[in-house]
């Protein structure tokens, strides 16, 4: 299968070094601390997060909030209708990377025997749904006003024909390229996910890591400016900015 | 002095020499870093103030940290006694009312702050009273340790045995009003 036309487009008329569109919503739910919707091209999520309130483990809580994160594909989110168990590998997997990913985001030391669940849910997916969902936590959390060091922002790349791939959609995912995610605070500049299906060269990785970084911080300027955006017109709604 | 600029987690604020953070704010490697999403507020000093730096803080749109931490003046509603302690739920912080009870405790030596080995909890506490109590420690893996020994600290709220307010009589005792019969109480000074 071509992945990168002679004319240096992708398959869905994408630039290699493209994102796809994106899209996001804050305060989506009344019911939870903070929640919010990201697309990314045809992939959405949805993202809510409820505390801190009274930790069920006191004792590992003790000297900070533990972070519970639990992540399901919702059975309409592919093509095929799903059939799902609950406890499946792959949703494990991906609920203890976005929770490792947050617990060094959140600045836990100032919540001590607390604890915050996030769960985050795939509406559609289209390949990058780790990506989507820690963009949509983070958005969720800042939204709820829990301590962040730092937003986070999360972006795939990949390497087929030859061509290093930006955010890769599902048809390019299954392509049996390497696939790296990861995830970047960046006014840090520090990487706190990076994960590699399939192997690489050297040089290569470089390159890939290198353009997924890239990624992120274009997703955090623009997370960015909608969290922005969203708590001004929370504000004018409030007569705030009047002060 | 207001101040009405917007930031997100992360961005930086100024330099520590130059500002004392606030609520909102944390310290990394000398800079000061917004930790939530919000409007920045930089307040001056006063003049007698002896660090001239003013604060800088980031004030949060939901008041979502409301936690006890030791010290904080609790309101909390007494679940069960034994001889050895009274369980109970902790619903305020300070003026703030909690979305969700956290579970304390206030063990028979923590009721008053004379003759503590002559304190019997039955005669302090009875379950449904409210009480204003202090956090002493973040305590065990279950709950909270709370203490009332303060004059000012005790119940507030207590309901006789016939369904009624009762009226604080002393520090010690309270009366209903409809029986005239005395229940005995920690009660708090107002």
């Amino acid at each position: 299968m071509e992945y990168v036309n002679p004319e240096g487009l992708r398959q869905d008329g994408r630039r290699p070094k493209e994102l796809r569109q994106l899209g996001c919503e804050l305060g989506v739910l009344a019911k939870a601390a903070g929640s919010a919707t990201f697309e990314m091209g045809n992939t959405k999520v949805l993202a809510a997060v409820y505390g801190p309130h009274e930790a069920s483990n006191r004792s590992a809580a003790a000297s900070g909030a533990t972070v519970h994160c639990d992540y399901a594909m919702a059975p309409f989110s592919t093509g095929e209708r799903r059939k799902q168990g609950r406890t499946d590998r792959r949703s494990t997997e991906i609920s203890a990377v976005i929770r490792n990913t947050l617990e060094q985001t959140i600045i836990t030391e100032l919540l001590p025997n607390s604890q915050i669940d996030i769960h985050v849910q795939v509406l559609q997916a289209d390949g990058g749904t780790r990506c989507a969902c820690i963009n949509a936590a983070l958005l969720a959390l800042a939204e709820a006003g829990i301590p962040l060091r730092d937003m986070v922002a999360a972006c795939a790349a990949g390497y087929l024909d030859e061509t290093a791939l930006l955010d890769l959609n599902y048809i390019e995912d299954s392509g049996g390229g390497p696939d790296i995610s990861v995830a970047l605070h960046p006014q840090f500049d520090r990487v706190v996910l990076l994960q590699m299906d399939n192997r690489l060269p050297l040089e290569t990785f470089e390159t890939v890591v290198e353009l997924a970084i890239k990624g992120c911080k274009a997703v955090a300027s623009y997370m960015r400016g909608q969290l922005l955006e969203h708590t001004r017109m929370l504000a004018s709604a409030r007569g705030f900015d009047k002060l | 002095m207001a101040s009405t600029r917007c930031v997100c987690p992360g961005d930086r604020l100024g330099a520590s020499a130059d500002f004392v953070a606030g609520p909102g704010v944390y310290n990394h490697s000398q800079h000061l870093l917004a930790e939530s999403l919000g409007f920045v507020q930089i307040v001056q000093p006063g003049v007698a103030a002896s660090d001239q730096r003013p604060s800088i803080s980031v004030s949060r749109r939901i008041a979502s940290s409301a936690l006890p931490k030791p010290g904080d003046k609790v309101t909390c509603k007494v679940l069960k006694t034994n001889p050895r302690l009274a369980l109970v739920n902790i619903v305020c912080v300070g003026p703030k009312v909690l979305e969700e009870a956290f579970s304390g405790v206030i063990r028979r030596t923590d009721v008053r702050a004379t003759e503590i080995d002559k304190v019997e909890i039955y005669s302090s506490f009875r379950p449904g009273d409210i009480v204003i109590a202090e956090v002493v420690s973040l305590g065990d893996a279950r709950s909270y340790y709370l203490s009332t020994a303060k004059n000012d600290l005790g119940v507030v709220y207590a309901k006789s045995v016939a369904g009624e307010v009762m009226v604080a009589t002393g520090w010690e005792t309270m009366i209903c009003p409809v029986t005239k019969s005395v229940e005995k109480r920690k009660v708090a000074k107002k």
